[in-house]
């Protein structure tokens, strides 16, 4: 039986004059669940985020957040979510207890309750040691570290992170998703948006994958993947007939064949069979080839398959 | 509310954590008071009278001629100098060591006594500043000997005619009547009687009461207008949106940011008052109560022209040019380096677009020329005002969000 959604976004349109940043997207996210945003920059995720989190009027669409409209009952929406921006949102020359204390104030956190969250937290996100250092000394890592802390000491039902592992060391990198998924265990709901696929293999349970402020896939990582079959082939090419084409299609491991621009892109059912009977049809028709590529299954290679584009540099 | 005063507390905290905070607020206003006060007046109001080094330089060797030195000598800013000859006392002036030089010819106290022309020399080069006065003290001192001898030739005259000889002691009715022209000297039948009216206190210009609230009002509009730029600095950081999807009224954000940077401006006016009181004993008025109003009010005005900027300029590398710009061209046309009402009348009428000339001519007003708080009801009220409408057209051009 599923549950009441803890987000639920339908026909989302934000628009900045004529650019449109989030084209008619629709999602829910369930309670419990990471739910990533998937997407190279300018894809929408950040304006996603910020109509989530009350900072930015939807141009159109419905959103609701904890049950609360984003438009009419802000103040609920704001009590009941925290964030951790993209930016490193901290005042550098306060220490991390004194950050903590002001941030915890503006979300009216009982003073007892306070001080003892500000401990846990520090504890959490593994800056206890270095509470009384100014922020401006952290390392880049540290600072990402104390950036989630803040957005979790008003103890929120729903937590946004945008980009959160931006810039940061492969220790603090790992600190991160530990404490996300310790996070998560014990029932906090989570949208993390990023545009690195492995972070969204590793830690979310769905993806919606976003390319020019529309979704364009949206389904469980291993879902997505699947649906690249046992592989993908380029083959960059300078020109090729119809009729080779149809040759292609028709060769027993090859799925599908799509054509774009200089490259055709094979769907197979075994990559490595399919390869050699490609390779000997392109040699027979004396077809030349510029470049080949072997994809191998994973979320970038399904935004590739989708969009014709890298994703970090889409 | 309490969360409005929460992020004031969170401002003043960021102040004093800022370790060049002290530098800006403290330090550099007290050096650059110091520094202008005795630039251009003295400390505590006290100078040293300036002594003219005055060669002079005696072939006479009389009693006259010593009468000369010695009337001088007395003569308050002239440091006589008699170790020179005439020569070297002549080369002194003309190299322009020496403002000038007084000779005694050999023959003055013969002459002064025989009733026979004489003169004293004075050479000075011309133009020089202090020539006219000089001039006025040789001439004093050679009118008095001229009165001498003119009375020496009457007194005989009389003698002659009252007593038909001509068998006199000239010598001795000459002596007589200079050692009574100098007993006089010491205490004239006739004295010039100069009346002062009014208070001496008030008069008297004390360069600390233009400089210490001319300063005070300068780094007040430092402070506060770069507190102000600290808000763009928090949307450029990230903070501000932090706190904007916070559960925070908007108007309890801004609210504890301005009335931050309006405590701010406060406390600087009121330590540089402090300092000026404690240190250069400058002379704050009779009315304590008109100083606050003036300077709340100008802190206020401040503030509103500080969220009027952030609201205009929306970048803090446009702002920072800006803004110096502002404080430093209506510090100089308002009177914080030099009091308006001794400005042209021009400069004055044009100053009135600016804060400061309203604020300074309060201070003015009270610390210099003696007034009282009815004396500056304009000035508060115009600063008032002139906040209203900065406050008012920079809320309405503020944008809290960014796109």
């Amino acid at each position: 039986m599923m549950n009441e959604p803890i987000v639920a976004v339908e026909g989302l349109v934000k628009r900045y004059g004529d650019v449109v940043a989030v084209d008619d997207i629709s999602f829910q996210i369930q309670e419990g669940e990471i739910f990533g945003l998937l997407g190279p920059n300018g894809a929408g995720k950040t304006t996603t985020i910020n109509v989530l989190c009350t900072y930015t009027e939807p141009t159109a669409g419905q959103v609701a957040v904890g049950g609360h409209s984003v438009t009419a009952e802000p103040e609920e929406v704001k009590r009941a979510i925290g964030v951790v921006p993209q930016d490193i949102a901290l005042y550098p020359d306060l220490n991390a207890v004194e950050n903590l204390r002001f941030f915890g104030r503006m979300y009216d956190v009982p003073k007892a309750r306070l001080e003892r969250r500000i401990g846990e937290l520090l504890k959490l996100v593994g800056l206890a040691e270095h509470a009384p250092r100014r922020v401006e000394h952290y390392s880049g890592g540290m600072k990402r570290r104390l950036n989630l802390a803040v957005g979790l000491l008003s103890e929120p039902r729903f937590l946004m992170l945008d980009e959160p592992t931006v810039g940061v060391d492969p220790q603090s990198r790992n600190a991160i998703f530990e404490n996300i998924q310790a996070l998560n265990r014990q029932g906090l709901t989570i949208l993390y948006t990023t545009h690195y696929m492995e972070e969204a293999e590793l830690l979310c349970h769905r993806v919606a994958i976003m390319d020019e402020g529309r979704i364009i896939a949206l389904d469980t990582p291993q879902n997505l993947i699947n649906t690249l079959g046992a592989g993908i082939i380029h083959i960059g090419i300078k020109d090729v007939a119809e009729e080779m084409l149809t040759r292609l299609r028709a060769l027993p491991q090859v799925k599908a064949v799509a054509r774009r621009d200089d490259t055709l892109a094979f769907e197979t059912v075994d990559a490595q069979r399919a390869l050699l009977d490609i390779i000997g049809l392109f040699n027979e028709t004396d077809t030349p080839m510029t470049s080949l590529e072997i994809l191998e299954p994973n979320l970038e290679s399904v935004f590739i398959q989708l969009t014709g584009k890298q994703l970090r540099d889409a | 509310m309490k969360k409005l005063l929460n992020i004031a507390l969170n401002e003043l905290l960021l102040l004093r954590k800022d370790r060049m905070a002290a530098v800006w607020m403290i330090i550099l206003p007290l050096a650059m008071t110091t520094i202008m006060g005795l630039v251009f007046g003295g400390f505590g109001g006290e100078s040293e009278p300036v002594a003219i080094d005055l060669p002079v330089v005696d072939h006479d060797g009389g009693e006259m001629a010593a009468m000369v030195l010695d009337i001088l000598s007395q003569t308050e800013n002239l440091q006589v100098e008699t170790e020179y000859d005439e020569e070297t006392a002549r080369q002194l002036v003309t190299d322009g060591q020496r403002a000038g030089a007084v000779v005694i010819p050999s023959d003055f106290s013969t002459a002064i006594t025989s009733g026979q022309p004489t003169a004293l020399e004075l050479v000075v080069v011309p133009g020089g500043q202090t020539t006219p006065l000089l001039e006025g003290m040789v001439r004093g001192v050679t009118s008095g000997f001229s009165n001498v001898q003119t009375t020496v030739e009457v007194a005989i005259s009389e003698v002659q005619r009252a007593t038909g000889s001509y068998d006199l002691d000239y010598e001795g009715i000459a002596n007589r009547v200079v050692a009574t022209t100098l007993e006089r000297l010491e205490d004239p039948p006739v004295q010039a009687q100069i009346t002062t009216v009014g208070s001496a206190e008030e008069e008297e210009f004390d360069i600390f009461g233009q400089v210490v609230p001319g300063y005070a009002v300068m780094f007040a509009m430092f402070t506060v207008l770069s507190a102000a730029g600290g808000i763009l600095e928090e949307k450029e950081r990230g903070t501000f949106k932090r706190l904007l999807i916070a559960p925070i009224p908007q108007w309890s954000l801004l609210g504890g940011k301005l009335l931050a940077q309006f405590l701010m401006g406060v406390g600087q006016i009121a330590l540089m008052f402090l300092a000026g009181a404690l240190v250069f004993h400058v002379k704050l008025g009779s009315s304590l109560l008109g100083l606050a109003l003036i300077t709340l009010a100008t802190c206020w005005a401040t503030t509103s022209l500080g969220i009027l900027l952030v609201a205009v300029i929306r970048s803090r590398k446009q702002l920072h040019p800006i803004t110096t710009l502002v404080i430093l061209g209506s510090s100089a046309i308002g009177g914080s380096w030099y009091p308006l009402f001794l400005m042209p009348k021009g400069v004055q009428q044009v100053a009135r677009v600016t804060l400061v000339a309203w604020a300074m001519e309060g201070y003015n007003r009270l610390m210099i020329l003696g007034g009282s708080l009815s004396d500056v009801w304009v000035d508060i009220g115009v600063l008032v005002l002139y906040g209203a409408v900065c406050f008012g057209v920079g809320l309405k051009l503020f944008r809290f969000k960014e796109a």
